[in-house]
């Protein structure tokens, strides 16, 4: 009887999903139709703001380019550049996924320094080959992400507090199984396998990169579970009285997050061939600036994987030019900052000054 | 006469030597390093077990949780030990509130001495070690300033400094040594750390002075910006100038943001350094980036400091310079650091045995 009962509940389920979605795409072919009216067929406007960071990537490089051609135009600068900046595009798409349904999640940095870590000391300390090695940090990374869902769900404290503290929790745990030491002779198969191989010239990590990037891009667009997951970001309430899972659809975000970022940390430890008990911490806020860059790409107004993509690229771009210019060191942080501001301030006048979400 | 002149000038200014980097120093002074420290004692020898009977010592590490710091005071709880006095070390994770709450602890239990280890910032506690000292307690620092470029602050009763000019020379000199007085080195260091000075314009001044055909290019990054910068940075300049056959970090422990930035731009440039970090010198063993590291044997570090703080409390003449020796590890002797290196192996012990003598212990 019951399950009867749970096969009905499903079916309305999906019923009442199917009705959302079909709401959902009416009030975009409304949208969509509205502006080709207004624009006459085209708007240009609503180009600008979905390639508008692609046009200033290029614009900078051209500029930069100016300067400095010989660096700037070749290839292997680029090569490069994509090839070292693999671990930075994997946290910031840890990141994006709670951020999307709603949930902060600031221990990435912490759990991508745990799986760095984990990883040298089992393959360095205990002598446990790295293939095996990486499946147990990806797991750990899973369950921390299990541990913030369950205090941000089950007790209800926001997101922000939780991963604050699980983050400086995770923190004691490096410095404690790291014995606050780095620790060097990592497997030359992960370094084979994140820098050493190439293909066009770049190192194979940004592959990994990329085919994380076009996998969540496919599912936040192409899927139902995409949609649950904006959904229960852009209204939480409305979204439980559609039928959808709220609790297990953040519950999902917030361990792929742990997942993906500790994916980070392998691919952070391939990059050195070794792992240090801090250093990992400092890609929190060029994560957070990527995911907000980018969310004012390609999908402006979401958070969305191609334009957390972009963002780093168009970050690192520029902080490659700098470099080629040899300016000082603060011109970096000016940049990285200031960019990030007026980016982001550009894509909202086009979007005629809508509040974020 | 000038028609002679002319041509007579020109040609000696043909058969003129070119100037020559002065490698026969380089040389003598990588062979002196490159030799087993030997103890040479600070200043006389004294009863210390006598003048320390009734007083007590209190070091605050910039963190425990940094190898470095830990084995510096692993040093100190060694010599205190074999002395026979009290000391405490005060556990701080780089956080000013505890160095101060370490400060205010060494005073309300009436430490004698305050010794702040390993590059903790005297300069950040001034209020705290003025009130301190007016309650009779002494306050040094440990490795933290040049024994000949940097004074000691007026703030301080004393410290024990490191040379670390001569550091600096030795890698420039190695560098030099190695490419037959054709060294393209990019020199980074963070620009707000208290010996980062020194070893920087040691390296950059001796490249310049003594090697004609060198070339140096300087980059800061703040410790707190290695992991995001220092790999860019690098592969950027290696990619902009690929000639660099040399990088030089002034801390070793950059060295792992920097051997990726080296494999990534396809660059044959090999890294020297300092500071005899474990992990570098496993990456030296395990590979042929780390080419050169100039360590120091950190609990001689903290002997030679519990010695200067001894002196100091016991009135005699004071001791500012630590006497321990800056020795070349390469892969030649890099074996002998131990596997996995460690931060006091491959020096010798020869230190225990010369501060024990000095001390009058034996």
């Amino acid at each position: 009887m019951s399950e009867g009962q749970s096969d009905d509940s499903i079916a309305a389920y999906e019923e009442r999903i199917e009705a959302l979605e079909a709401k959902l795409r009416a009030l975009e072919e409304n949208v969509a139709a509205s502006a080709e009216q207004a624009g006459h067929g085209f708007d240009w406007k609503m180009w600008g703001e979905r390639y508008g960071l692609l046009i200033a990537w290029g614009v900078m490089i051209l500029i930069l380019g100016s300067v400095k051609p010989d660096q700037m135009f070749a290839w292997n600068s680029y090569a490069t550049m994509l090839g070292s900046n693999a671990m930075v595009v994997v946290l910031t798409l840890a990141l994006m996924i709670p951020l999307t349904s709603g949930d902060f999640d600031l221990s990435v940095a912490s759990v991508m320094g745990l799986s760095s870590m984990l990883l040298a000391v089992l393959n360095v300390k205990m002598g446990m080959p790295i293939g095996g090695a990486v499946v147990i940090v990806l797991l750990v990374g899973a369950v921390v992400g299990l541990i913030n869902a369950f205090f941000i769900l089950y007790f209800g404290v926001h997101s922000l507090i939780v991963t604050l503290g699980t983050g400086y929790f995770i923190n004691g745990l490096i410095l404690w199984v790291s014995d606050s030491a780095t620790i060097a002779g990592v497997s030359m198969g992960l370094v084979n396998a994140v820098i050493l191989t190439r293909l066009f010239g770049i190192p194979i990590g940004f592959y990994y990169a990329l085919a994380l990037t076009l996998i969540i891009w496919y599912v936040f667009q192409h899927t139902s579970l995409g949609r649950r997951l904006l959904f229960v970001g852009r209204g939480r309430e409305v979204a439980r009285l559609s039928g959808v899972n709220v609790d297990r659809v953040r519950a999902g975000a917030l361990m792929a997050s742990g997942t993906i970022a500790a994916f980070a940390g392998v691919l952070y430890t391939g990059m050195r061939g070794a792992a240090d008990p801090s250093s990992a911490l400092a890609f929190l806020l060029p994560a957070f600036a990527a995911a907000f860059l980018g969310s004012t790409a390609i999908y402006p107004g979401k958070f969305n994987a191609l334009g957390a993509f972009v963002a780093v690229f168009f970050l690192s771009t520029g902080i490659m030019g700098l470099n080629f210019l040899g300016v000082d060191s603060f011109v970096q942080n000016l940049f990285y900052g200031g960019g990030l501001v007026i980016a982001v301030s550009i894509s909202q006048l086009i979007r005629g000054r809508r509040p974020m979400d | 006469m000038k028609k002679l002149f002319l041509p007579a000038l020109g040609a000696a200014l043909m058969f003129a030597p070119a100037a020559h980097a002065d490698m026969d120093a380089a040389k003598a002074l990588i062979e002196k390093h490159s030799k087993l420290p030997t103890f040479e004692a600070p200043g006389p020898a004294f009863d210390a077990k006598a003048c320390m009977a009734d007083k007590k010592m209190f070091v605050i590490p910039l963190t425990n949780a940094n190898p470095f710091n830990a084995a510096i005071s692993q040093g100190f709880v060694d010599a205190a030990a074999m002395v026979g006095f009290e000391l405490r070390d005060w556990e701080t994770q780089m956080d000013p509130a505890g160095w101060i709450q370490g400060i205010n602890t060494a005073v309300a239990e009436g430490f004698d001495l305050i010794d702040m280890q390993g590059g903790l910032p005297p300069e950040f506690l001034v209020p705290q070690i003025t009130e301190a000292r007016s309650n009779g307690v002494k306050v040094t620092a440990t490795h933290n300033y040049d024994a000949t470029t940097q004074q000691i602050p007026e703030f301080l009763d004393s410290a024990a400094n490191t040379d670390y000019v001569t550091v600096g020379k030795i890698i420039a000199a190695w560098a030099m040594v190695q490419t037959d007085g054709k060294v393209n080195a990019l020199v980074l260091g963070p620009d707000e750390i208290t010996p980062t000075a020194p070893l920087r314009d040691a390296i950059l001044n001796y490249l310049k002075d003594n090697c004609p055909d060198c070339k140096t290019q300087y980059i800061n990054v703040p410790v707190n910006d290695w992991a995001t910068k220092t790999q860019p940075a690098v592969q950027n300049a290696l990619l902009a100038d690929p000639t660099i056959n040399y990088v030089l970090p002034v801390y070793d422990s950059m060295s792992q943001f920097i051997v990726p930035a080296i494999q990534i731009a396809n660059s044959d440039a090999k890294i020297v350094s300092y500071n005899g970090t474990p992990f570098v010198l496993d990456m030296m063993r395990d590979g042929d980036i780390v080419e050169m590291n100039v360590g120091e044997s950190l609990g001689w570090v903290g002997m030679a400091g519990t010695d200067a703080n001894m002196r100091l409390l016991c009135g005699l003449d004071p001791v500012t310079v630590l006497n321990t020796p800056a020795f070349i590890f390469t892969d030649e002797n890099v074996a002998t650091a131990g596997n996995p290196a460690t931060f006091n192996d491959g020096y010798g012990d020869v230190h225990k045995a010369g501060f024990a003598k000095l001390w009058g212990l034996e």
